[in-house]
């Protein structure tokens, strides 16, 4: 296995085109984990740190909509930046409970996209709040909304040589309010059983938007916009709360793993839908 | 190992260090077997438990999931390195000793490099500030009490010093 440090976009690009067996590594937790378990044999890991010629790679700029994240930011950067706490708090507190604080300092946003694993934080908060992945293979850069890169577990829309260089989060406006809540069954700092990323914005008292999208239940993020439709125009309180709950946990069809059996899962989607919606109210949704 | 050596230049606390080893080796077992540098333990090898903790341009991370090859250029810090020349603790070793912040010990390299991260980062934090960083850093001996009233007397004695 040969590791590769391209300096531009089109470079690696390029190498992950020539080379078949190839795999980007931006900060290794996912990659290195597949490694040791034996699970990839990559002839070429091509390393995206040194890439220089991405405009804000690193970095967490407002753009004129909300948020732009570059690819190569860091968790343990998105849970801190002002900007991501004054625009999507609710991205903010997903990206501060992923794993442990040196995960959060190697983790990057485009590694987090990419990687797709179904027991990650923030792909549910990202899916809730709308937003969209930028995504560039050297030669030709479009834009995926967020809901439609996830394909399956560990699977994405990404073709080789694609790069995710940001992620474009539309800034929360007036009425907004957004939580994510992380539902732990063993310890603390294990990934979640269940994730719960809402979203909503009220307009004189009642509700004009509403997202609900549940995390770590399924191959990747799960939403039913039917059922948080039925809720707008009426305040958000416990009966909206317990319906919107009540229905997602009719219609979700949980895995069973070491973290929670279906059973288990499809109990803790009623109870933890319940409790962020109406934690959402206590924010100032409240009728 | 059919991986293929390459010749990484790095940092180790302040002296330029070069290994011709295979890149996707962890720069835990290259400090540790290359390096002899024993400070950073393997506890779990996948991220979880904290006692390979080291700092890699300042930043704590888990040299037990670190490439060498992606620390290629870049300074790493680990428990060797923070004492100064002439073996004066720092303050966060001094208050895991009077604290009793530790009893095997397995785990106090990490523990006592994740405080310094911390405190860098954070001088003066909360005591729930301190619980919820170092709840990636695992002991199965301490209870963790001692760990905590360690970092929080090593913050106030660090805020005297710059006083
Ligand atoms: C101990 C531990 C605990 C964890 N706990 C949690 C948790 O609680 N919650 C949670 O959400 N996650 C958790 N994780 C997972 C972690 O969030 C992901 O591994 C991480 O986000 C991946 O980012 P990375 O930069 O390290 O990716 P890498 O490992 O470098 O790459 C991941 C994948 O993405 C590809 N890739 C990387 N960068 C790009 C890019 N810019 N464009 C296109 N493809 C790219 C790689 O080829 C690879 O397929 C944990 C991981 C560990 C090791
Ligand atoms: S040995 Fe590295 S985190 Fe456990
Ligand atoms: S002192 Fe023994 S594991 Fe922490």
């Amino acid at each position: 296995m040969k590791f590769l440090r391209p300096e531009t976009l089109g470079e690696a690009a390029a190498l992950a085109r020539e080379h078949e067996d190839a795999k980007f590594i931006s900060g290794g937790t996912a990659v290195v984990l597949m490694l040791q378990q034996r699970l990839i044999f990559p002839t070429h890991l091509i390393s995206l740190t040194g890439v220089t010629d991405v405009p804000g790679w690193r970095e967490v700029r407002r753009t004129e909509t909300g948020l732009r994240i570059g690819g190569g930011v860091l968790l343990s950067a998105v849970a801190r930046s002002a900007h991501v706490r004054e625009l999507a708090p609710s991205l903010a507190s997903a990206a501060g409970v992923v794993g442990n604080a040196r995960i959060r300092n190697q983790a990057t946003t485009g590694g987090n996209v990419a990687e797709s694993d179904y027991a990650s934080d923030p792909p549910s908060v990202l899916v809730s709040l709308g937003a969209t992945v930028e995504v560039d293979d050297g030669t030709a850069a479009r834009i995926v909304p967020a809901a439609e890169m996830f394909t399956d577990f560990f699977t994405t829309d990404l073709r080789t040589g694609e790069v995710v260089t940001a992620v474009h989060v539309p800034a929360a406006g007036p009425g907004s309010h957004a939580s994510y809540t992380k539902f732990c069954s063993r310890s603390a700092e294990d990934r979640p059983c269940v994730g719960v990323a809402t979203a909503a914005r009220l307009q004189d008292g009642v509700l004009a938007s509403l997202e609900v999208v549940l995390g770590a239940v399924a191959a990747i993020p799960q939403r039913w916009p039917e059922v948080t439709r039925a809720a707008l125009g009426r305040p958000l309180d416990e009966q909206v709360a317990q319906e919107v709950a009540e229905e997602y946990a009719m219609l979700v069809d949980p895995i069973d793993d070491h973290r929670g059996s279906a059973w288990y899962r499809r109990e803790m989607v009623r109870v933890q839908v319940r409790r962020s919606l109406l934690e959402l109210a206590g924010d100032g949704g409240a009728a | 190992m059919s991986d293929t050596s390459e010749r990484i230049t790095l940092s180790v606390n302040g002296i330029s260090q070069e290994v011709t080893t295979a890149p996707s080796r962890s720069l835990l077992e290259v400090l540790r077997e290359d390096l002899a540098l024993t400070g950073a333990k393997e506890g779990c090898g996948v991220g979880v438990c904290g006692a390979c903790s080291v700092l890699v341009d300042g930043k704590l991370m888990s040299s037990c999931i670190v490439p060498v090859g992606m620390v290629q250029g870049r300074a790493v810090t680990t428990v060797e390195g923070l004492a100064a020349e002439d073996g004066t603790l720092t303050p966060v070793q001094t208050a895991f000793m009077e604290c009793g912040g530790f009893q095997c010990g397995i785990c106090t390299p990490g523990q006592v490099v994740a405080a310094t991260a911390l405190l860098r980062e954070c001088p003066d934090p909360a005591a729930e500030e301190v619980r919820e960083w170092m709840t990636g850093n695992l002991c199965r001996c301490t209870g963790y009490y001692s760990i905590v009233a360690a970092v929080l007397q090593a913050a106030k004695a660090g805020q005297g010093e710059s006083d």
